[in-house]
């Protein structure tokens, strides 16, 4: 199977997919598939391994082809209507990259002032705060403001709360500052505040 | 006659009657038996929903309790037919809350249904009890939270569901204690559109927590099939079997967690209590140190997908060989030859085999699944009659050995990767392989060709495959001479894809009657004129000839020019008023 790039936080328990890319060099075949996303980048790239790896893959994957291919006059394009396999499995088998984001979690802990039961959230299931933001507003019910004015929960009309976190070195900060990835290395748990505390 | 039978009689005896064959069969003896036949149907299956129109199905059988549609072609599941084409199923939908208040079952396959049109049926239908919708696209789940207020359902797999909001969704199922669900699986596709909704399915699988809902599965004792989430982790499966131990059904979230032995031997435990259990699905993200856990349920299970779990041979071959009554396996390639030598030696039950592509734009691949794979399978599961096979390599030899071996197939579809690959022994073409499986086989009605195929390939099927009623075909033939011995000796033939073929206006034209007797015609990506296509529209007044073409207007081109994608179908409701801007039919002059 086409190697995979690494992924956050592996265990030596996970599937053999989750080799470090740097391994699959050896292991894979030259003509790469579009899986094995990051081995063009330099060996001591920090493998933190979140998802800005994943989103430079593709493109770097395409022109390792052209470079890699000697037989095919031009890179296999990744059609999607051939081979005739249905959008499910296609979907399932070329976005491997996002399947290993998804293999492993990091859930947090979510309360809303004033009540005392929490939820949990995996935060390794969004791609960024506004989905994080509009999760949260659908669950409590309320709007919901970060520090990003383009980030906006769904409008409960006179309800507004404020989301922030609590980082590793125990503070409360407001949640949209620094960029999501940074976010994710930092958060430990979430709280949802009156807007009037702010 | 000087006596005939009360109506009542008749109508009794009919009732035996279950068949579409049969029933169709006993309405054309006479008149009277028309009558008493079209008030006693129950049940119909629409194989075109254009083939007829809502109000020429309920004139003619007014007490339907059972409904059947197909919408779009078998080849939109392959991207090739652009979004909008067609196959909006509310107009049926509103026909129908009128004329069949009392009807209760819909099945839907690869139509648009709208949110509105699920709200409509959850009103419309007291008695409502099934809904199946496969392949089809357009509904969220405020649709899905309208139907399962009211009536239970079943959403079936591979429906692409455009937008998300699990949350009221589930709260609406949940809620609904009173209802007695007997089967409930929601598989949201990779494919979704709008906001972040993926992000809103941790949200579901907390709502299936059972600490949130101590009374999961909510007092349904009945419940058979369940198929979670992909997003449901597995330490949360083991309580879940737990509350459903009369399971029969089971797709599994995520088959993934971090080494925990108290997690495995709960799980193991928990499916060793599943007595009932038959299938397994699911596995996704898939971590082999856990498989072990569902051995205690294998010698029961007689239906295995392993189509999304990326775990190599050695792991697939101790599972598949611990389920000895095995009848249908779906799986990737990373089973290699030697998993199905196992799989032949292990599972003589088989019936069904689909082997998938794990790097399907690959171009080497997994070269350890070959050609070989599928001759020991064939050669070591008497009762294999339907393949599903990606490979990568053919050879005739190997294709004949398949046909000898197996005489009861009825299902063989082959897809070699590269288009027109050659028989990599001989370099020749793979007509004689496909021949012998035509020459052999003779039940198989439905067929898919692969590989570098000549016309004799098409003169093989015309003049063996007497049975066959549906053929798929890509990148093969020479000219307009397959296509006709397909058309002329196909006597069965019901449905006929084709894309990327050179074949034109002649054989069409000079089959134009065959049509007739089909379901329909799909061809893209040929050699046929638009001409050709004005021509036939003209001539036969039964069939709609509709041509797709997102290059503009077909009359700005010369007449001599191919379309883009052709597809005819007998219809007697005439042409359909719902076309896109890129379908053009060919009207009969009147």
């Amino acid at each position: 199977m086409g190697g995979g790039a690494a992924t956050p936080h592996s265990s030596s328990s996970s599937s053999s997919s989750s080799s470090s890319s740097i391994d699959s060099i050896s292991n894979n075949h030259p003509s790469l598939s579009s899986a094995s996303s990051s081995i063009s980048l330099p060996p001591n790239t920090k493998r933190s391994g979140l998802s800005t790896d994943l989103r430079l893959g593709p493109s770097i994957s395409t022109a390792h082809i052209h470079h890699c291919s000697s037989s095919a006059p031009s890179p296999r394009d990744q059609r999607v209507d051939w081979p005739p396999i249905k959008p499910l499995l296609r979907s399932t088998l070329t976005g491997k990259a996002d399947n290993q984001r998804q293999a492993t979690n990091l859930f947090v802990k979510v309360y809303m002032e004033g009540i005392s039961i929490g939820r949990k959230l995996d935060l390794f299931a969004y791609s960024g705060y506004d989905g994080l933001v509009a999760t949260l507003s659908h669950m409590f019910k309320t709007t919901i403001f970060c520090s990003d004015p383009h980030v906006g929960g769904a409008d409960h009309s006179g309800k507004y709360h404020i989301l922030t976190y609590e980082d590793k070195e125990g503070d409360w900060m407001m949640v949209g500052d620094v960029p999501w990835e940074m976010f994710l290395t930092t958060v430990k748990r979430l709280k949802i505040t009156r807007a009037d505390r702010c | 006659m000087a006596y005939s039978f009360p109506e009542e009689v008749l109508e009794h005896v009919f009732s035996f009657i279950h068949t579409d064959k049969d029933r169709n069969a006993i309405s054309l003896v006479c008149k009277s038996w028309y009558e008493v036949e079209r008030w006693s149907r129950r049940r119909i299956f629409i194989g075109n929903c254009y083939a007829v129109s809502p109000g020429i199905v309920i004139r003619r059988f007014p007490e339907l309790r059972s409904v059947a549609l197909k919408g779009k072609p078998h080849f939109a599941d392959f991207n090739l037919v652009p979004d909008g084409w067609g196959g909006n199923v509310y107009p049926w939908i509103a026909a129908m809350a009128m004329a069949y208040p009392m009807l209760e079952e819909l099945r839907l396959k690869r139509m648009v249904v709208t949110d509105e049109s699920l709200e409509l049926i959850s009103r419309s239908f007291k008695n409502f009890k099934v809904l199946v919708l496969s392949s089809c696209e357009g509904f969220s789940t405020d649709g899905l939270a309208a139907i399962a207020a009211n009536c239970s359902g079943r959403f079936s797999e591979e429906s692409r569901i455009s937008s998300f909001d699990l949350l009221s969704f589930a709260t609406f199922f949940l809620s609904n204690q009173t209802k007695r669900y007997n089967r409930f699986e929601l598989k949201p596709a990779c494919e979704v559109d709008i906001g972040s909704p993926i992000s809103l399915i941790p949200d579901f699988a907390h709502h299936w927590c059972p600490s949130t809902f101590p009374a999961w599965p909510p007092r349904c004792p009945s419940l058979r099939t369940l198929r979670l989430n992909r997003a449901v982790p597995l330490d949360r499966l083991p309580n879940l079997l737990r509350r459903a131990p009369q399971l029969v059904e089971l797709g599994t979230g995520a088959y993934s967690a971090e080494h925990r032995p108290e997690v495995f031997s709960s799980l193991a435990g928990a499916f060793s209590n599943c007595k009932e259990l038959k299938s397994l699905s699911g596995f996704w993200d898939v971590v082999p140190d856990y498989l072990p856990a569902v051995y205690p349920a294998c010698s029961g299970i007689t239906s295995l997908n392993l189509s999304y779990a990326t775990i190599q041979s050695p792991d697939l071959i101790k599972l598949v060989t611990q389920c000895q009554n095995l009848q249908r396996l779906w799986v990737l390639d990373y089973i290699e030859d030697s998993g199905l030598d196992a799989l032949a030696a292990s599972c003589k039950d088989l019936q069904e085999l689909r082997v998938f592509p794990s790097e399907p734009y690959d171009m080497e691949g997994n070269v350890a699944l070959t050609e070989q794979g599928l001759v020991s399978v064939s050669e070591g599961c008497p009762k294999l009659h339907s393949v599903l096979y990606f490979c990568r390599q053919m050879t005739n030899a190997a294709l004949v050995s398949i046909a000898k071996n197996r005489p009861n197939m009825t299902r063989f579809r082959l897809c070699i990767i590269e288009p027109r690959t050659r028989d990599y022994q001989t370099l020749e073409p793979l007509d004689v392989g496909f021949g012998a499986i035509v020459e052999h086989c003779k039940e198989l009605h439905r067929l898919s060709l692969s590989g570098l195929l000549t016309d004799r390939v098409f003169e093989y099927i015309g003049t063996h495959a007497k049975k066959l009623e549906m053929l798929s075909v890509a990148f093969a033939g020479d000219g307009d001479l397959g296509l006709h011995h397909v058309l002329s000796g196909c006597k069965s033939l019901r449905k006929l894809e084709i894309r990327d073929c050179p074949f034109g206006d002649k054989a069409l034209l000079a089959n134009a009657a065959k049509l007739e007797t089909m379901r329909s015609l799909w061809m893209s990506s040929c050699s046929v004129s638009f001409g050709a296509c004005k021509l036939l529209g003209q001539k036969m007044p039964r069939l709609n000839v509709e041509v797709m073409d997102e290059r503009g207007r077909p009359d700005s081109r010369p007449e001599s020019c191919s379309v883009e994608k052709l597809y005819i179908y007998r219809s007697v409701a005439g042409p359909r008023s719902d076309m896109p801007r890129f379908v053009w039919t060919m009207k009969t002059p009147s």
